[in-house]
């Protein structure tokens, strides 16, 4: 069934890629129609497994992403990347063998290399890169020499520091909605825990600490530069960037808080910065003057339902109370407290940060007078308010009851931690 | 034998404003607003619910004699050994906080029915009001210090909405902004104390980590350990309840409406910090967090006092005479009176609340008292004036214009510092990324170009 899962999407990539542009409504068909039959088919082959588990809430974030995609991002390159996206992480999270998470890794790098997304030619560096560096260590496993370069794939892909600015700069060269599809794949935590850990477990576990090091620094340094940062576009990259890092310190905590709370954040990311992204796609495409405003846009008188759900996601990202985000941050910040009490609290400053940065995002976007150029757009119609809707749907229905996506993903929790438990032995 | 549950009676009365906001919000989504009349009277009729449910709880208590009420609603969730607890306690200090919680707030409500009439965030506000209701009612309820930490964050995000209330204006939104800064800044202290809490106790539910009833307490964990997580919840403490150093913010959130200045700042909010300090009274005195706090409480107190006598409007002016008696009472709880505390905490949230409320007619009153009395009344007291040489008086009068030139040490140590790092780390992350004529210039918000950062 997971086969079908990522064939699917496939097909209907080059299906896509093939049409003109102007076909709108077939290109729309072909997308939506592949992307919710593969979520079918995750949920047919039993949610209970980690691959169908995590494939599943891909697709469901995909067929969100798609359905609230702006209509000048309805285009033939964009809307085949995201397809191919879907399909390669699909494919990754399937995946049992070193080579075929390769192969998979490249999909998912493909529509970037190509230009689909509209990337510019540093991006491309950084990708090519990096999938030569994964390609590398596949060749060369399972010498030693593997794992060093298996590792920088991995950082270089989550945007780990150093190499956190590739991702902003890919935030400010094509669509948000697309890449941050691409973003959520979690590639690089993914190779890490499943190849990582099993391949090479003592050159694993002398790295941990080197690993969460890096993870912890990422997470304040983004924050840190978030504060003064004027583009809208980059200012969500830095966000996601810096809260994603927290999947990446969850997992390295090695406790069972952390672990748990690493599965949460990975959702909570994903379905925050969608709805956050898609959210300012639709603002963007109404209002040129978000990408970099100076001084207070006043949108929230024109467009108040899309004010109030970006906000929701936004706040959600840094654990607002009766939000999902509360829920997976109280776990890590126990899980990584616990492991490192020191460097620890580089999470709690890392939100803190992040919670002002998002405020004042907020109120740039959405508060002050609505200056005459602002031009008088509507609110969100009725496609863009559900997929909206269903992020924020997702993150407070499972911050009112979280023991279900906990229930839910134990089996992600314990087939993980089993392994990072035997290679740290 | 009660007709009813006492323990489902508590929960009702806490999550009734949550179920109403949520109820409220979920029609505006779909896209029904309802009346102001309308919202007006559910918010009415569920504070009066609130009131009579507080009544009867303590009527049911006090036939029972129990001091204390604990409710165990389970466990909101489970990761490995860790639970997060759901439990609720009402004993003698969370009864007159959610008393006066329910009683001020439906006040408010009503006051602001008329004063807020016809204003075009009318069901905006009463949806925050709602919000923070709901979360004022959770942390004075909560049975546990995590599940305070989410009615604590609710108030705080509440506030800072309500702050940037008139959102036309740019002054409201940057002290919204820079209010939530300081909310965040202190709220570490929270977070980090209850996890160093969690790892020295085991535990975080007060019937669990304390020993006896509130306020004969004991705790039983070493002096260092309790010194640190004391000096971590008193920071937290500070923030809310405007301490130094901390209390920069507070003249700022004067920019919203009257009637949530009442009830934020004068009544419930700002005493949140003071609720917390009392119920881990046993971790102060552990410790020597209790010395911190009274020096705290004095300095607060101190600043308070100067800058509330040469405020020139009303709000201010009462912002920082809160200030005054805030620091007071943290004296007080420094000191180990408790019921003092208590009651400096009711009497003086009651009387504030009454001041903001009676604010805008301020002058009115002024006006018509002096026209009674036929003419200017004469100045009363000046005897601090006398006794001060006049040098002094003018030193102290600068250092209470400057609010104890605290923002300006606060800009020039921490926000001017982590600003200009922000700003070089940003031109280094942009310099490395993509070539300049990639990136998109500043649009302002007329459509023309914009050059440079401000300030």
């Amino acid at each position: 069934m997971l086969n079908f899962a990522f064939a699917l999407p496939a097909i209907a990539a080059i299906a896509v890629w093939r049409m003109p542009s102007d076909r709108l409504s077939s290109i729309r068909l072909l997308a939506l129609g592949s992307v919710l039959a593969s979520l079918v088919c995750c949920v047919l082959a039993g949610i209970h497994t980690t691959g169908a588990l995590a494939a599943a809430a891909l697709s469901a974030l995909a067929l969100l992403a798609l359905a609230g995609l702006p209509k000048r991002e309805w285009r033939s390159a964009p809307v085949a990347g995201m397809l191919m996206v879907v399909s390669g992480t699909i494919a990754a999270y399937a995946s049992s063998s070193l080579t075929a998470f390769c192969a998979a890794w490249a999909v998912t790098a493909a529509p970037l290399l190509l230009g689909w997304f509209g990337a510019g030619g540093r991006t491309r560096i950084f990708t090519a890169a990096n999938l030569a560096l994964l390609l590398a260590a596949a060749m060369l496993e399972p010498a030693p020499a593997a794992f060093p370069l298996m590792v920088a794939a991995a950082l270089i892909r989550a945007g780990v520091f150093p190499f956190q600015f590739w991702i902003a700069s890919a935030f400010e060269q094509t669509s948000p909605a697309c890449f941050n599809l691409f973003a959520n794949g979690h590639m690089g935590a993914l190779l890490l825990a499943r190849f990582g850990l099993k391949l090479f477990p003592a050159e694993s576990a002398a790295s941990m600490g080197m690993i969460s090091s890096l993870v912890l620094v990422t997470a304040v340094y983004a924050a840190l530069v978030a504060q003064a940062e004027r583009s809208t576009r980059r200012l969500l990259a830095l966000l996601a960037v810096s809260q994603a890092s927290f999947i990446l310190a969850g997992l390295e905590s090695r406790t069972a808080e952390g672990l748990t709370g690493a599965a949460l954040h990975a959702l909570v990311v994903a379905a925050a910065t969608t709805g956050l992204t898609l959210a300012y796609a639709h603002i963007e495409a109404r209002c040129p003057q978000a990408a970099n405003p100076d001084g207070y846009l006043g949108l929230a008188s024109r467009m108040p339902r899309i004010a109030v759900l970006f906000t929701i996601c936004g706040l959600a990202l840094v654990g607002l109370p009766g939000t999902l985000g509360f829920v997976s941050e109280d776990l890590l910040f126990h899980g990584a407290l616990e492991a490192h009490p020191a460097f620890g609290m580089a999470l709690p400053v890392a939100t803190a940060l992040n919670a002002i940065a998002i405020l004042r995002l907020v109120a740039r976007l959405f508060l002050g007078r609505a200056h005459g150029a602002v031009p008088d757009v509507p609110d969100a119609r009725m496609a863009e308010r559900l997929a909206l809707s269903c992020c924020v749907l997702v993150l407070v229905l499972g911050g009112l009851f979280p023991s279900i996506p906990i229930a839910v993903g134990r089996t992600a929790v314990h087939d993980e931690p089993a392994a990072i438990a035997a290679a740290t032995r | 034998m009660p007709a009813f549950d006492p323990g489902a009676l508590l929960a009702a009365i806490v999550s009734a404003p949550g179920a109403l906001f949520l109820l409220l919000a979920g029609c505006w989504m779909l896209g029904w607003q309802p009346r102001e009349r309308v919202v007006a009277t559910l918010t009415g009729v569920t504070f009066l619910s609130m009131c009579l449910g507080i009544a009867t709880l303590a009527l049911l208590l006090g036939m029972e004699g129990r001091d204390s009420l604990p409710v165990d609603l389970g466990f909101w969730y489970t990761a490995g050994a860790y639970r997060f607890p759901l439990t609720l306690l009402a004993d003698r200090l969370s009864m007159p906080m959610m008393a006066l919680t329910a009683v001020l707030a439906g006040l408010v409500g009503s006051f602001s029915r008329r004063y807020m009439h016809r204003e075009r965030g009318f069901f905006r506000f009463f949806l925050l009001l709602d919000l923070f209701a709901f979360g004022a009612m959770l942390a004075f309820s909560a049975g546990s210090l995590d599940l305070l930490i989410g009615g604590w964050e609710l108030v705080g995000i509440s506030s800072v909405l309500l702050i940037a209330f008139f959102q036309e204006r740019q002054g409201p939104v940057r002290n919204a902004i820079r209010t939530f800064g300081y909310y965040r800044v202190a709220d570490l202290g929270l977070l980090i104390g209850v996890i160093a809490l969690h790892h020295a106790a085991g535990v975080t539910e007060y019937e669990k980590l304390f020993r006896g009833e509130w306020p004969h307490q004991s705790l039983g964990i070493a002096v260092g350990p309790a010194t640190a997580i004391g000096l971590l919840l008193m920071m937290a403490a500070c923030g809310k309840s405007a301490q130094v150093p901390f209390c920069s913010w507070l003249p700022r959130a004067m920019e919203g409406p009257t009637p949530s200045s009442a009830i934020f700042y004068g009544a419930i909010s700002v005493h949140m910090g003071a609720y917390l300090l009392l119920r881990i009274q046993p971790v102060l005195a552990s410790g020597w967090a209790a010395a911190a706090t009274v020096v705290v409480g004095l300095l607060t107190a101190f600043l308070g006092t100067l800058s509330h006598r040469v405020s020139t409007d009303a709000k201010t002016s009462l912002a920082y005479a809160s200030m005054t008696q805030l620091g007071i009472i943290f004296m007080e709880i420094g000191l180990g009176f408790d019921y003092l505390a208590m009651m400096h905490i009711v009497g003086h949230a009651l009387v504030r609340t009454l001041q903001f409320l009676r604010a805008p007619s301020m002058l009115h009153d002024y006006h018509r008292m002096h026209a009674a009395a036929g003419g200017e009344l004469a100045e009363t007291g000046l005897h601090l004036e006398r006794w001060i040489p006049r040098p002094v008086q003018m030193w102290l009068y600068r250092f209470g214009l400057e609010r104890g030139f605290l923002d300006s040490i606060i800009e020039r140590a921490v926000t001017g510092p982590v600003l200009r790092l922000s700003r070089a780390l940003g031109a280094l992350e942009q310099s490395r990324s993509a070539p300049a004529a990639a990136r998109r210039p500043a649009v302002r918000a007329s459509g023309e170009m914009a050059g440079g950062l401000d300030a």
